[in-house]
This record gives C-alpha cells, sequence and structure tokens, in this order.
C-alpha cells in the first residue's frame, strides 16, 4: 500500500475544470519528498471509508452533475462531516465546495438544497465572475498569497460570522465579488473558487496539505524542495494582477 | 438601394486601402463599416456567387479545411470568394465580399468558401442561403467548458432546420453526428476505417462520451483521436452513422498517405486531426464534382500554413512551427513528435491574451507528460511568452528535468535559446497572439542564415 492515499471524488462527474493538477502537483511532491501516493477514484455507489483515505480532493462539475453528486453524499453526509471534523485535509473547489453549505439556489430559482456542513448560501447567477485573481491567506501562521482563475456563475454568501473564509480578495472577486472573502477554511478543509491548477503555483498550499497528511501519521516531513519555478509561476501572474 | 450597395462598398474598399497603407492588417472594419451603411451588403453580394455557397464550421480544423478546399477550388480553374486567416466571424465574412467584389458589387464568382465561426453560423444563414455546411467536429474549448457547446450545437440545428442544406458531418464525432436526427436535411458523412493509430483507450477526452440522446455513457471500440472514434451507446441505438467517404489505409510517416475511398491522397501534412482535415476536404471536393485527379494533384502540393506546422531551416536544423489552443491540439502535436526518431528542443510560447483565452488551465487537460517520454528524447524545454511560468511548472510536473527547464519570457529571448539547445530537431509551438510575432523571429533567422538553402519537403 502506498504511503499516503488521496481520494479522487466523483471524477467522472466532477471534471468540469483541468482540476487534476492539484492531483500530479500532490503526488508528484509527496514523492519528492520520498513518499508514495495513490490516487483513489471514488465513483458513486462506492462504499466510503474515510479510515484509509489521507485527503479527500473533489473537482467542479455542471449543475447537473453537482445534483447526482449531492444524492450520493447526502446518503454518507454524517461520516463525511465526521471525518472532516477530525481534520481530514481535504480540497474542493468551486462546485464540489458549493455542496458544502446549506444550499444552492439555481437559474430558475429553485433551491437544489446542500450538505450544510457549513452556514453559507450559494445563487446562481447568469453573469459570470471571470478572471485571474490574487487572495491573501495564513496557512500554518504564515501570511502568504495565493494566486489563480476563477470562473464561476455561484455567489456565495455566508450566514453565519464564525464561518471562516480561506482568504482576502486583494484583486478578483470571490466568494460573491462583494464582501472581499474567498472560500471557506475549516480545521484542514479548504473549498475555493480558484480552479485549475491552483497547488502547482502555489507551492505553499500544496505543502499545507502534505504536511497535515503527514502530521496525522506522526510524520514530521523537514525536508525543502526547489520551489524557484513555481515561484517563478507565482511571480509572473501576481505581477500580471498588481503591476509594480 | 443600388447607391447604397456601391457606397457601402466604396467605404469598405477605402477602408481595405486605408488600411493596407498604415501596413494595417485588420479584416474587421470594412466589413463593420459597409454593414452600417448598408445592413444588406452581404446578401446582395452573395447573390453574384453562380454555382455553390459553402460554410466551414467547427471547433478544429475549420481554417486548414477551407483552405484547402480552395486550393481545389482554384486548381479546379474555378472563381471563389474566401475569407482567410481568422476572420471567421459576419463581419470578417462581409469584409471578404468586399475585397472581392468590383465597385458597382455585379462580379460574379463560382464559389464562396466561408470559413464561420461556430455561433456565426445562425447570424450568416440568415442571410446568405448556401447548398452546404460542414462540421469538421465539436471540442472542448475554453468557453465549452460551461455547456457553451451545447448551447451552440442548439442554436445551429435551429438554424439549418425547415432549409434544404446538405449537411457534410464527422462520422467519428458523437457531438456531431445527431444533426440529422432532428433535422431531418440530407447529411453526407465522413469518418476512418481501422487505422494502426487508434487507441483502445483514452485518458485525454471527457465530452462527449456520454450520449446526447439518453444521457448514458459511450462504450468506444477505438479512439482515432480524443473523442473522434468507433462508439456505440450502452442503453440506446445511437452509434456511428454509415460512411459515404471512408478513409483507410492511414499512414503518417510523419507526412500522410491515405485513401478517400478509391482516391490516393498524399499531403505534406502531419498529424492525425490533419488526416481529418484533408478527409473532410476530399469529401467536400467529391460532393461539388470535382474530378479525383485534381483533388489529388491540389492536396499533393498544398503547404501548411502559418502554424499550422510550417517548416523553417536554421543553423541547418529542422525546425517546426505549430499553433497550438487546446489540450487536443497540444496533445496531437506531441503525439507527432514520436514519429521524428530524432532528438528535440521543444518551444512554447503561451500568452493569455483574449485571442488565446485567459485561463490558461487547460495545459493541465494535456497530456504533457508524453514529453518525458525517452523515445520522443526532448533535450531542452524553452518556456517563453505572458505565462512562461505556467509551463514550466507543468513541464516540471510532467516529469522533465527542471534543469532541461528554460525560461524566457520575451519570444526573441526564447527562440534563440531553443534554437541553441543540443535537439536535432526544433519544435516551436506557439499559442494564438504569439504566433505572428514567433514566425517574424523564424523567418528572420531563417533569413540571417542563408548559407542554407531552404527546405521546404515534408519528407522527414
Ligand atoms: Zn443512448
Amino acid at each position: 500500500m502506498a504511503d499516503f492515499i488521496i481520494a479522487h471524488m466523483y471524477p467522472d462527474l466532477m471534471n468540469l475544470y483541468s482540476d487534476r493538477g492539484n492531483l500530479i502537483c500532490l503526488e508528484k511532491r509527496l514523492n519528492w519528498y520520498g513518499y508514495s501516493c495513490e490516487i483513489k477514484l471514488v465513483s458513486p455507489g462506492d462504499n466510503s471509508d474515510y479510515k484509509n483515505i489521507d485527503m479527500l480532493f473533489m473537482g467542479s462539475g455542471s449543475e447537473r452533475e453537482q445534483g447526482l453528486v449531492y444524492q450520493e453524499l447526502i446518503k454518507k453526509a454524517d461520516q463525511l462531516k465526521a471525518a472532516i471534523d477530525d481534520g481530514l485535509p481535504a480540497l474542493f473547489i468551486a462546485g464540489a465546495y458549493q455542496l458544502l453549505g446549506n444550499s444552492y439556489i439555481d437559474s430558475d430559482g429553485t433551491n437544489l438544497g446542500g450538505l450544510s456542513f457549513f452556514d453559507f448560501y450559494t445563487r446562481s447567477s447568469k453573469e459570470r465572475l471571470t478572471g485571474n485573481i490574487l487572495i491573501n491567506t495564513v496557512l500554518n501562521e504564515q501570511e502568504l498569497s495565493v494566486v489563480g482563475f476563477e470562473n464561476h456563475g455561484g455567489r456565495t454568501y455566508f450566514e453565519d460570522s464564525k464561518v471562516k473564509p480561506f482568504g482576502t480578495v486583494i484583486s478578483g472577486y470571490g466568494n460573491n465579488g462583494e464582501d472581499k472573502t474567498e472560500g471557506i477554511f475549516y480545521n484542514n478543509l479548504i473549498g475555493t473558487y480558484l480552479h485549475g491548477p491552483l497547488l502547482p503555483k502555489n507551492p505553499s498550499v500544496a505543502d499545507f496539505f502534505i504536511n497535515a497528511m503527514a502530521l496525522r501519521k506522526g510524520i514530521e516531513i523537514t525536508t525543502k524542495l526547489n520551489d524557484d519555478i513555481e515561484n517563478y509561476a507565482h511571480e509572473q501572474i501576481k505581477d500580471k494582477i498588481l503591476p509594480s | 438601394m443600388k447607391l447604397r450597395v456601391i457606397l457601402a462598398i466604396l467605404a469598405g474598399k477605402l477602408v481595405i486601402f486605408l488600411s493596407r497603407i498604415l501596413g494595417n492588417q485588420g479584416t474587421a472594419m470594412p466589413g463593420k463599416l459597409s454593414r452600417k451603411i448598408y445592413p444588406g451588403i452581404l446578401s446582395a453580394l452573395a447573390k453574384n456567387i453562380t454555382d455553390e455557397i459553402i460554410i466551414v464550421t467547427g471547433t478544429n480544423g475549420k481554417t486548414t479545411t477551407t483552405n484547402m478546399i480552395a486550393e481545389i477550388i482554384k486548381e479546379k480553374g474555378y472563381t471563389v470568394v474566401h475569407n482567410k486567416a481568422g476572420s471567421n466571424m459576419i463581419i470578417g465574412i462581409t469584409s471578404a465580399f468586399i475585397q472581392n467584389t468590383n465597385l458597382t458589387g455585379t462580379k460574379k464568382f463560382n464559389y464562396a468558401l466561408l470559413e464561420t465561426d461556430e455561433a456565426n453560423v445562425p447570424l450568416l444563414l440568415k442571410e446568405v442561403k448556401p447548398r452546404v455546411v460542414l462540421i469538421t467536429n465539436f471540442f472542448a474549448d475554453q468557453l465549452d467548458r460551461f455547456g457553451a457547446i451545447d448551447y451552440i450545437i442548439n442554436l445551429i440545428k435551429d438554424a439549418v432546420r425547415n432549409t434544404d442544406i446538405e449537411l457534410v458531418l464527422n462520422a467519428d464525432d458523437p457531438l456531431v453526428t445527431h444533426f440529422h436526427h432532428e433535422t431531418g436535411l440530407h447529411c453526407w458523412y465522413f469518418g476512418f476505417s481501422d487505422t494502426e493509430y487508434d487507441n483502445t483507450s483514452s485518458t485525454e477526452n471527457r465530452e462527449g462520451r456520454y450520449c446526447v440522446f439518453c444521457g448514458h455513457e459511450l462504450n468506444y471500440e477505438r479512439y482515432h483521436y480524443a473523442q473522434l472514434g468507433k462508439f456505440h451507446c450502452s442503453a440506446c441505438t445511437n452509434k456511428n452513422p454509415d460512411y459515404n467517404f471512408i478513409g483507410h489505409n492511414l499512414k503518417m510517416r510523419p507526412s500522410i498517405d491515405f485513401q478517400v475511398n478509391n482516391i490516393r491522397i498524399t499531403s505534406p501534412y502531419q498529424g492525425f486531426y490533419n488526416a481529418y482535415n484533408l478527409l473532410a476536404t476530399v469529401s467536400l471536393a467529391k460532393l461539388i464534382g470535382i474530378e479525383d485527379e485534381i483533388i489529388q494533384t491540389a492536396l499533393a502540393k498544398y503547404q501548411p500554413q502559418a502554424g499550422r506546422m510550417e517548416k523553417f531551416t536554421i543553423n541547418g536544423k529542422e525546425t517546426i512551427l505549430i499553433l497550438v489552443k487546446n489540450p487536443a491540439g497540444l496533445n496531437q502535436t506531441m503525439a507527432t513528435m514520436k514519429y521524428y526518431a530524432t532528438s528535440k528542443n521543444l518551444f512554447l510560447a503561451l500568452n493569455d491574451n483574449a485571442g488565446d483565452g485567459r485561463d490558461i488551465s487547460w495545459i493541465w487537460d494535456a497530456d504533457v507528460e508524453m514529453i518525458s517520454d525517452k523515445n520522443i528524447a526532448v533535450k531542452k524545454v524553452v518556456c517563453s511568452g505572458l505565462r512562461s511560468g505556467d509551463f514550466a511548472v507543468r513541464a516540471k510536473y510532467a516529469g522533465i528535468n527542471p534543469d532541461d527547464i528554460i525560461i524566457k519570457t520575451p519570444l526573441q529571448e526564447g527562440i534563440k535559446a531553443v534554437v541553441n539547445g543540443p535537439g536535432e530537431i526544433n519544435y516551436i509551438l506557439s499559442t494564438y497572439s504569439a504566433l505572428f510575432e514567433t514566425r517574424k523571429i523564424l523567418t528572420a533567422m531563417e533569413r540571417e542564415n542563408t548559407e542554407t538553402p531552404k527546405q521546404l519537403t515534408a519528407e522527414a
């Protein structure tokens, strides 16, 4: 068995964006740190035992596919929430992130429900929020910038001030284009609208997940990887967004 | 009314003349201005087409296919109005008519060959009455991720319904084959039988994996290229229709040699996607009644256009320029590399301007891992363009040694680095907005090396 197992949840349904870059990134970095990694594909109907899983990853899907995943997950919601409460690292992108809230109101005004893990809701809108985005976040007590690309019709609003965003928007839209929040952050879970290759361009976020996975196994990773190329890409986008 | 036609033509031609003096390549302005003066200008000028109007649309291969058909029509000695080089919106098409007509707007042409952006097909059909609409394929581009492709497919379906248009369709693309079902139009199909390049499994495709009729998963016996292949639905009767034009005996060594029904076609083009373009071209040429020999002659001598696999010789090394704009295209380009047994230097100019798509995430959907294959023998990867960093990261995570990755954001520096690399041939890849600059630099470099004669043969 591999040292670390990452569950890729419902890739046949939730694969709207180039999200696989995140998995390639986690797997490669674990290898470079000296550990093996297996990406386990989870399909609807598979039994979900989170005991042997080190991390969850779910990408985005269309409204229809999001609905199918919701039907699947609502059956196993308690188990999933318990694992997240227990600190299971998890990355949920866009549509997957929206599922974690209380409700999702589609373009016709129908409430499609939500897993209600966190107190927020999402309202769909025709006008998409699209473009490069720069946010600031704090991971392991370190302030850092995160860059990415967002493209979402949904506007997410927190219903409880205790819900913590993943970051503060410096440039771009984030959750709703209004309140400067982006995503959610809870234990070792991040939900975000930054789609595509989020982790490769933000190696500190990748390492946040890797360290969290390792610590749960009692492993402390002290090696430092050479991230010159990743940091170059990060700075290039940052310069583009905020020309100095 | 007649006066307004002439005024519209005059104004358009004046703009074309002025922009030439200013060294401007813009193709939109003449059409825009003429349409403002006389909105019916395109319909009026389209009446000068004596034989047929042909529309070519689809995601990939429109330009190459249209250019090759134009070449065949000219070889036959017919006259043609043909919109060139990326001006495939209704305004650009209007400009092409303005440019070709005379001042009174009465000059006759045998054919109009209109490369048309998918979303512009319904608009165009309101103004011109074609005999044939050819659909190359429907692929995931930047926009397709939001159901835009379904939306566009439905728009085109609605626009052709209740007309007497004949459709020429890719029988291997499940996103195209269903057009007959809801339109009832006469459809002609082209497709490939089994080839030695097929796969029985595919990782790259994802659009079109589900049946358009019942939503169940499609089973593929073989994939030719991306989602193009031999498929049938797991739940209903949806499958490839019978072919009218069948491509077989395909050989890419690396230039293309194959048969369409009983016509042998050889071409300097490479790559399976170009085999599809050739197949579509031959199918259409046969439908409009052109003789086999004329088709064969025109295609055998027709050279790839700028960026669609163009060859240069720099420092004595073969240098190939290729436009890439989506994962399928990049995959296909990387796949052609394995037909060359020699070592390579690879360059990619990745831009994120409007013409390229602002989101460059698609490079993660391409199987860049291919280039770390020892058989492809990529010695250096030079990353250039506004998003050079993103491709450098992609290459690193695809298994390329970071020491072999060079980041040179300015195109001039990047191209200089790649042609000085240790590989025996240079592959120069570029997204749309960096293509013309890249081409200019390569042309200048080739000219500097006059001691090496330019080689245009496509044989490797
Ligand atoms: Zn079906």
